[in-house]
């Protein structure tokens, strides 16, 4: 298993359906990193669990279809709101910490989710993945969208696309909510409950002066967080034809972090240009005619990890504020 | 009389003597509670059980501990959240398979060969990146970020030249040891006597020797100490040869006792975290403590859970010690 | 008798082995400018933060407004009344001069998530009376033209006044300041303490504040409060407390001393 994050079938290598595909990642990436934005840029708390929310999100939904019956339609909104209350559970202790222990706290969270995945077997599969139920091999969590993106596609079929892929309503999808959750936190940061969260971000202590519940306010952020998480986890979930714990490993939150500075702290829109960039440059690597020696398919996985490793680093070191950050709000010192 | 006065009772129960005795020394508190530990599980697994698995504990505890006191010192004195740590454990177990392995040598030869590597490379690491950081005023943020770069760059660059294919180092791993009824592999047992003999040598070093002393005081205050006149770039420096050699030796121990491959120390990374924690950051004592422990309770909790659930002990841990007392067993309270 | 609108009754808090706050017992009578002094290390800024809640004392009673507050979390304090600023600036540097100012002002629906999208009328014009006064107390203390810069930029006089008119913002019965005169040039700090009398008398303002010069406290305070080694020691009219002995000896040939020797 050379890349997990990336669902794209080989045999597709035909233009459009890969970077649709890669498309896809951007998006759920921009998701991810949206929740983010909002916990690192403007609440000030470095959340490193993530990828945990995305698994809660994803699991939840899918055991909901798969176990409990539940109607795709239903499980979504259940599952977000489990996702919350976790969030809140683990958030409530979890965030009087102060922030160095408090990303420790989240990415040993975000590692027993994945790990509870793992070996809660009955309850999740395992590593041999979560698709369709035991009993009845044709009820699959992912059935009733395949419906309703076969329905959008024949639509499609008929007016612009003569041939849309299969990938493409769940590009449309995960894009319109990217669209929405962009808008929606933009207005939502310039309201007074923004103005708190910033002064939450900047320093505690002078809010809790002024009467603000500082802790209120974060868990707000943690849970609309987990939200964005667990929407990813079901574009995820949707984007493969089975959920992995390997999906969920602390790499995909620090990918994630990566898009977040990019695109540059404490600004919206520059997130989704970051996801894009990120996942299009570092899939476009894979039409390097690179030579086998010494080009092995792990070498060129490792060059990946290497291009996000350093990207980071010089990004860090040099233009913290990433592509679009505004300079003034860069709160990063202590 | 005064307003407020607290009044005294004039015989406190025992209770409350001994609960107030545990308030004041969270140490003993600790002690009491493992203490509890290893009673109940006796009582409920036998004795042999729990000495078995507390032996094999100990080698695992061993290499937390080696890797949790570099963390610590590093975290302590540079203020630096190294999530690129467990890399250098990983750095340290494969440079011992290109003199063990590749070119055939006895292993203490890759072992030394991989601590001084560690060294170097952490001491490389000070001068490229994390000094010109700290002189910049680089926050809490940048730094944290920076460290999980690293530990991409270096994961990326084992990966490179070795794959991902699991390794193993040139070392007896069936031949077994037995004494006082106990058993344990002739490789882990050396991992436990290396690592105690080490973890002496260092503690002895930072309780008795002047740079010892140096690095705890640092720990402790950085600004105190520069104001105090101590030569800090000096203390940095052996910091950082300790940081890594120590690092080093750990990835080689994890790798005989296991066997090599990329993740191998990102995965201790977190429980090393939670040693560190545990001991209160800056604590290289502590650090050494809390690792041994957390080897030896990790061990024992396959005698009551299923062992696929072990990894998770370390998280639980760390996630115990954060809601209750952040500071570890042995910080102080925190002032404003 | 409770008349004090501030009564703090035998605190005590104990960092590791030391007692910073070791029985702290006195009284704010309303609308009155107290003033807490004594040598440094006397716990004055700790017995601040128990009584403001951002320590949690080990024992004691803080009435403020006829309530306890002991203990209870430094955001429920503020929201009664009391009031606090910072020995060292809390000006939100990232944020401009107006959101720090508007940040502060009580009941603002908009700060509750759901009324952003129940109640946006509510939230909206609530935001506009916010400016409105933010902008008005601005023009008070002459910081208008700095409204839209960073709290950054500011130098650090301009950040104490922004401080206080900030907290003013709050609506405030009881203010807290914690040196204020620290570090800003005498001409400043002469207008901070106008603003003080004025707000007292105007608004019904109650101060209580930290200070070290002498001559600010002998000049601006009705009443004066001894604090050293974590008591208070003394406390009453700012002249009886001058002389007193126990005062004298507390500093030792410091302070103390030096405003005889000017008188």
């Amino acid at each position: 298993m050379i890349d997990p994050l990336l669902a794209v079938s080989f045999e597709a290598f035909t233009q459009p359906g890969f970077w649709i595909g890669v498309g896809v990642i951007a998006g759920i990436y921009t998701l991810l990193a949206l929740g983010l934005q909002l916990n690192v840029g403007f609440t000030g708390i470095v959340n490193f669990g993530q990828a945990a929310f995305m698994a809660v999100g994803a699991y939840t939904m899918a055991i909901l279809v798969i176990k409990a019956g539940f109607s795709f339609w239903l499980a979504l909104p259940a599952s977000v709101l489990i996702t919350i209350g976790f969030g809140m559970i683990v958030g409530l202790p979890a965030l009087r910490l102060r922030a160095d222990y408090f990303a420790i706290a989240t990415i040993a969270l975000a590692e027993v989710v994945r790990l509870t995945a793992q070996n809660a077997r009955d309850l999740t599969g395992g590593n041999q993945g979560l698709s369709c139920s035991d009993d009845d091999a044709g009820l699959c969590y992912f059935n009733e969208w395949r419906d309703v993106s076969d329905s959008i596609n024949s639509f499609i079929e008929s007016t612009i696309w003569s041939d849309p892929e299969q990938l493409f309503p769940l590009l449309l999808v995960t894009w319109a909510v990217v669209l929405i959750a962009t808008v929606g936190l933009t207005y939502v940061t310039n309201t007074p409950w923004g103005r708190v969260l910033r002064a939450v971000r900047e320093d505690e202590d002078a809010a809790l002066a002024l009467g603000k519940n500082a802790l209120r306010y974060k868990l707000q952020s943690l849970a609309i967080s987990a939200t964005l998480g667990a929407i990813g986890g079901f574009f995820f979930a949707l984007n493969l034809a089975a959920i992995y714990p390997v999906n969920f490993e602390p790499q995909v939150t620090f990918f994630a972090f990566s898009v977040l500075i990019l695109g540059g702290l404490a600004n919206y829109k520059g997130v989704a240009f970051g996801a894009v960039l990120f996942w299009f440059v570092l899939e476009g690597t894979r039409f390097l005619d690179l030579p086998d020696p010494p080009f092995t398919e792990t070498r060129i996985a490792a060059l990946r990890l290497a291009i996000t490793g350093m990207l980071l680093i010089l990004l860090m070191a040099f233009r913290p504020q990433g592509l679009f950050g505004k300079k003034e709000e860069m709160v990063l010192g202590e | 009389m005064e307003a407020g006065q607290l009044t005294e009772s004039a015989e406190p129960a025992l209770f409350e003597r001994v609960a107030e005795r545990f308030r004041e020394s969270p140490p003993l508190a600790a002690a009491a509670v493992i203490f509890g530990i290893f009673v109940l599980l006796v009582i409920f697994e036998g004795i042999q059980p729990v000495m078995q698995t507390g032996l094999n504990g100990l080698s695992l505890g061993a290499i937390y501990a080696l890797g949790a006191v570099g963390l610590t010192l590093v975290y302590g004195i540079l203020k630096l959240t190294n999530f690129a740590h467990g890399d250098f454990l990983t750095f340290g177990a494969y440079m011992a398979y290109l003199i063990n392995v590749t070119w055939g040598a006895p292993l203490i030869v890759g072992v030394f060969w991989a601590m001084l590597a560690t060294a170097i490379l952490a001491l490389l690491l000070e001068r490229v990146m994390w000094g010109p950081m700290r002189r910049n005023n680089a926050g809490f943020l940048q730094l944290i970020l920076m460290s999980i770069g690293l530990a991409f760059v270096l994961r990326a660059v084992i990966q490179w030249f070795w794959g991902t294919e699991v390794r193993q180092l040139d070392v007896d791993n069936t031949s077994t040891v037995e004494f006082l009824g106990l058993r344990i592999g002739e490789t882990e047992l050396i991992v436990v006597v290396v690592g105690i003999v080490v973890l002496s040598v260092v503690g002895v070093m930072l309780r008795y020797t002047l740079l010892g002393k140096r690095m705890r005081a640092l720990s402790d205050d950085i600004d105190l100490a520069e104001t105090a006149g101590i030569d800090t770039r000096k203390i940095i420096f052996y910091t950082w040869v300790f940081s890594g050699a120590l690092a080093g030796l750990a990835g080689v121990l994890a790798g005989a006792t296991t066997n090599l491959r990329p993740e191998l120390g990102f995965e201790l990374l977190l429980p090393i975290f939670a040693a560190v924690i545990l001991g209160g950051i800056g604590d290289a004592f502590g650090a050494l403590a809390a690792g041994l422990v957390l080897g030896v309770v990790t061990e024992w909790s396959t005698l009551v859970i299923d062992a696929r659930w072990k990894v998770a002990v370390g998280f639980a841990v760390l996630v115990i010690v954060l809601i209750i007392r952040p500071q570890g067993i042995f910080g102080k309270a925190k002032t404003i | 008798m409770n008349d004090g609108l501030l009564r703090v009754d035998g605190v005590y808090q104990r960092f590791g082995g030391i007692r910073a706050v070791n029985g702290a017992t006195f009284d704010v009578a309303p609308q009155s400018i107290t003033a807490l002094i004594g040598p440094n290390g006397a716990g004055k800024t700790t017995l601040f933060n128990v009584v403001t809640g951002f320590y949690k004392g080990d024992s004691g009673v803080v009435r403020f407004d006829g309530d306890n507050v002991f203990r209870k979390s430094p955001n429920a304090i503020a929201n009664r009344g009391m009031v606090r600023t910072f020995q060292i600036t809390k000006a939100l540097a990232a944020m401009p001069v107006i959101d720090n100012m508007m940040l502060a002002a009580p009941d603002q629906p908009g700060e509750r998530f759901v009324n952003l999208f129940i109640r946006p009328a509510a939230v909206r014009s609530r935001e506009k009376e916010v400016r409105e006064e933010a902008m008005e107390m601005l023009e008070v203390f002459n910081l208008t033209k700095l409204s839209d810069s960073y709290a950054g930029t500011l130098s650090g006089g301009q950040r104490k006044l922004l401080e206080l008119a900030r907290a003013l913002m709050a609506k405030p019965k009881l203010l807290l300041l914690d040196e204020p005169m620290a570090g800003i040039n005498p001409t400043l700090g002469k207008r901070l303490l106008d603003h003080m009398q004025r707000l007292r008398k105007e608004e019904g303002v109650t101060f209580l504040f930290i200070e070290h010069d002498m001559e600010v406290v002998m000049n601006h305070a009705d009443k004066v409060v001894v604090m050293a080694e974590g008591k208070v020691i003394a406390s009453g009219d700012p002249e009886n407390v001058r002389n007193d002995k126990k005062v004298i000896d507390a500093y030792l040939g410091g302070e103390a001393h030096e405003t005889k020797a000017k008188t």
